[in-house]
């Protein structure tokens, strides 16, 4: 059970909270706004790096012949991005020309502190320990544990229910049945108020963690 | 896997019943468990390594109502895939052509990373030639000398081709050009008219290319001398004196005649040529080669260590005999599986994945998550401040600064053991502990509460709308000494229970304090093995006994609704037939690590 990234003692108003319930830290470093969409219940917190502004340049093809926005980071719901980690958008050269492609990160992802990110995909209930670094076009599927300090290789895949760890990373084990599946059984919403145990499970429902977070 | 402190490990007691009924007899057996019973669980005896497991590995059976482990279940294979392309094998594949993937992924044989199908062609419409190339550590297959022709079929190009770029003859190439030097062979030997195999020279023809034979050959070679030296041993007639022994790969080729062939009885039946061995290269055989040693001498002489290969690389190669760095070979990905788990006494399923690969839901899966208690440690905030510790406020919790990694020997420390029940029926828990630690450094440990109630895991709303649980004057916990007091519990929920554990880490060194020696019970026997200590000594892992009561629904259990799913039967109380039942385990608790003074 690893414990939540240091929480810093944040003056009031530390988060921005949007309405779909994203908290975005005041401290964070965002660029291209308009190129990142956040699921909802989602955290950003303090110097994190989302560099939106890396975004494909290929003309995207619209129905309405309007002009798209295309998107270059989507993050989905009750994901939380710890301190100091970075997003950018894995790039290609071909024809002397970056092209950047758009990262895809599911839903209850957990992204330790200080992780550097070029991934493709990050599929849902995924957890990854601190101070990870995952090169370009790397694929996490599903119910992924990355231990900390691992370095994910390029275009490495890692098939669902894996363990990883190490420089560079390879699979050292498979989660166990019960990953994701909170302690109090069905409907498990554990203890209320001081001395209750963690209310969330590596590669479970985040939500009960994105709550605590203020 | 190391977790992070604090944990809890769960013990699973299959490795105790296996070996005690197996090497006793039954008075002894007995004997033998009831002092079983009476011993204390001691996580750092060798076999404790192999029982102890994090709760979410652990599985449960209900019909046995025990906990099962990844050592009391059965796997069953349910389909391969490999990891890296997500594409499952079937299990023919499998069969013929091994564990690994047979598309185009590629494992770097220097570092493991995924390789990739890079183009040469430096035009820019990525042409031919293509390699695999490793972006890890950027070993490619150029420098074992191969390159390729198209981007697809890897695997097929690249068992075609030897380290150099020379073609490797494939099985039924290899097979015809064993054919035609034993014929040649044959012929030879006719021809001198006498047996005479020291003086065999190698003849101008076979000279073509007298490479020495690589591994894969020498293994065809070695199948084929031994297949036709089967056959050779089957009798031509199948109705022969000896018993049929089906088990015998030979008699069952001779059951297998007996339909086929009715032209082999026309050879004659030579009596038994007794079963030889391998003679020549052309048979698998393999002569140690002096000369081959002392050019590798030659070579590590001449390029260092540093063309060798490290013992780890070495292993990970399909052929053993490699020597050096431009022998390597890439590593075609192997494959993993899908596997269903049976408990091992009952034979009921326990887990039972869905068969896509890609599909990560369960058909069937028991966990022990659902069936026994999750307990769980962390340190109590040490300002017990009363005026404080009223309002305690989740996200400033000063606790989250407290340093697992760095217990002070000697000092009375605090933590909360925290258990919570996933069962529909409020339990009654007992919890104990030996008073010190087992292990070379001894600390002591108390339960201040061992014995309370957990309330039942009911719907969440039941929670809010009855609040019959009366708020804990935690003032009251607190005397005036400041100490805790014991026989109380900390704090509670709706279904769960927090205790204090008060513990004294023990002294790394069995240095001479005057506060162990009053302590006269953690000194003594530390001086007595000196013999420093071993690796995660100063680990605090506390051993803790749990024994849960409780009464459940006997109907909702034998209609095979589980505890979990059948709960809203169970509350209703259907028949009304209530069980009392008793589940007792042992876990570990690791609590932190104790800094060297």
């Amino acid at each position: 059970m690893s414990r939540p990234t240091a929480r810093k003692a944040a003056p009031k108003g530390e988060y921005i909270e949007t309405d779909s319930g994203n908290k975005v830290s005041r401290r964070s470093a965002i660029t291209g706004t308009a190129n990142i969409t956040l699921g909802g219940r989602t955290v950003i917190m303090a110097d994190v790096v989302l560099r939106g502004d890396l975004h494909s340049t290929r003309p995207v093809p619209s129905s309405s012949g309007k002009e798209v926005t295309p998107t270059s980071i989507s993050i989905g719901r009750c994901t939380v991005i710890s301190t100091g980690s970075v997003i950018k958008p894995p790039c290609r050269t071909s024809k002397g020309m970056p092209h950047y492609y758009p990262v895809k990160i599911g839903d209850n992802v957990f992204v330790g502190p200080n992780c550097a990110i070029s991934a493709i995909t990050i599929a849902s209930h995924v957890h990854i320990g601190a101070n990870v670094t995952i090169h370009p076009f790397a694929i996490i599927k599903e119910n992924v544990k990355i231990l900390p300090n691992s370095v994910i290789p390029a275009n490495m895949v890692i098939a669902p229910g894996s363990v990883v760890g190490g420089q560079p990373a390879r699979v050292v084990g498979e989660v166990g049945e019960g990953w994701g599946v909170s302690g109090g059984g069905a409907g498990g919403g554990l203890g209320v108020g001081g001395g209750g145990e963690e209310k969330w499970v590596e590669g479970g429902d985040l939500r009960e963690l994105v709550r605590s977070i203020k | 896997m190391a977790q992070p402190f604090p944990y809890t490990y769960y013990a699973c007691d299959c490795f105790d019943s296996t070996t005690t009924t197996a090497s006793k007899r039954a008075s002894q057996v007995l004997a033998a468990a009831a002092e079983e019973d009476e011993r204390d669980f001691d996580p750092r005896s060798p076999r404790s390594n192999y029982s102890l497991f994090p709760l979410e590995h652990l599985l449960y059976c209900e019909d046995c109502q025990q906990i099962r482990c990844p050592r009391c279940v059965i796997e069953e294979t349910l389909n391969w895939y490999c990891p890296s392309c997500l594409f499952e094998v079937p299990s023919s594949v499998v069969k013929s052509d091994g564990n690994r993937c047979t598309r185009n992924c590629f494992n770097c044989p220097v570092c493991t990373a995924p390789m990739t199908t890079n183009s040469l062609d430096t035009s820019g419409d990525n042409g031919p030639p293509y390699i695999l190339a490793c972006p890890y550590c950027h070993w490619s297959t150029v420098e074992i000398g191969i390159e390729f022709e198209k981007s697809t079929g890897i695997s097929s190009q690249l068992a075609r081709v030897a380290n150099g770029g020379k073609h490797i003859p494939t099985q039924k190439e290899r097979d015809k050009e064993r054919e035609r030097k034993k014929e040649l062979e044959e012929r030879r030997r006719e021809g001198r008219a006498v047996m005479s195999p020291s003086e065999e020279s190698p003849t101008t023809d076979t000279e073509r290319e007298e490479v020495a034979p690589s591994h894969d050959e020498l293994f065809a070679n070695l199948g084929a001398f031994y297949k036709s030296q089967m056959e050779a041993q089957t009798p031509s007639n199948p109705f022969s004196s000896h018993d049929i022994n089906y088990s015998s790969p030979s008699a069952y080729s001779r059951i297998v005649n007996l339909y086929s062939s009715t032209t082999s009885k026309k050879n004659k039946r030579n009596k038994h040529t007794p079963f030889r061995e391998a003679g020549s290269a052309l048979e698998g055989l393999t002569i140690h080669d002096s000369a081959a040693d002392a050019a590798a001498i030659e070579r590590i002489k001449r390029e260092g260590w540093g063309s060798t290969l490290s013992p780890s690389t070495k292993h990970a190669q399909i052929n053993p005999n490699l020597r050096f760095d431009n022998e390597l070979r890439p590593l075609a990905t192997l494959l993993c599986t899908k596997r269903s788990k049976r408990c091992r006494s009952c034979r009921h399923i326990l887990s039972k994945p869905e068969t896509k690969v890609t599909s990560t839901r369960y058909k069937i899966k028991l966990l022990a998550l659902n069936h026994i208690p999750r307990l769980s440690i962390r340190a109590l905030p040490l300002n017990i401040n009363p005026a404080q510790q009223q309002p305690l406020a989740p996200p400033a919790r000063p606790e989250s600064a407290f340093n697992y990694n760095g217990l002070k020997s000697g000092i009375p420390t605090h933590f909360l053991l925290h258990l919570s029940n996933p069962l529909f029926d409020p339990i009654r828990v007992t919890l104990a502990t030996p008073s010190t630690t087992p292990g070379k450094v001894q600390s002591r440990i108390t339960i201040l509460c061992p014995q309370f109630d957990v309330g039942a895991n009911t719907d969440v709303w039941d929670d809010a709308l009855a609040s019959t649980l009366s708020p804990i004057n935690r003032t009251s916990l607190i005397n005036d000494a400041g100490q805790i007091e014991a026989g109380k519990i900390w704090d509670r929920g709706r279904n769960w229970t927090s205790v204090v554990v008060e513990v004294v880490p023990g002294f790394l060194k069995p240095v001479a304090f005057p506060v162990l020696a009053e302590d006269g019970k953690g000194g003594g026997e530390a001086e007595g093995d000196d013999g420093g200590l071993d690796e995660d000594e100063d680990v605090l892992e506390i051993p803790v006994f749990v024994r849960i009561e409780f009464e459940a629904d006997v109907v909702a259990e034998e209609r095979g609704l589980g505890v979990s799913v059948g709960g809203g039967d169970a509350k209703k109380g259907e028949g009304g037939a209530r069980e009392k039942r008793e589940v007792a385990f042992w876990t570990v608790v690791g609590a932190g690590r104790i800094a060297p003074l």
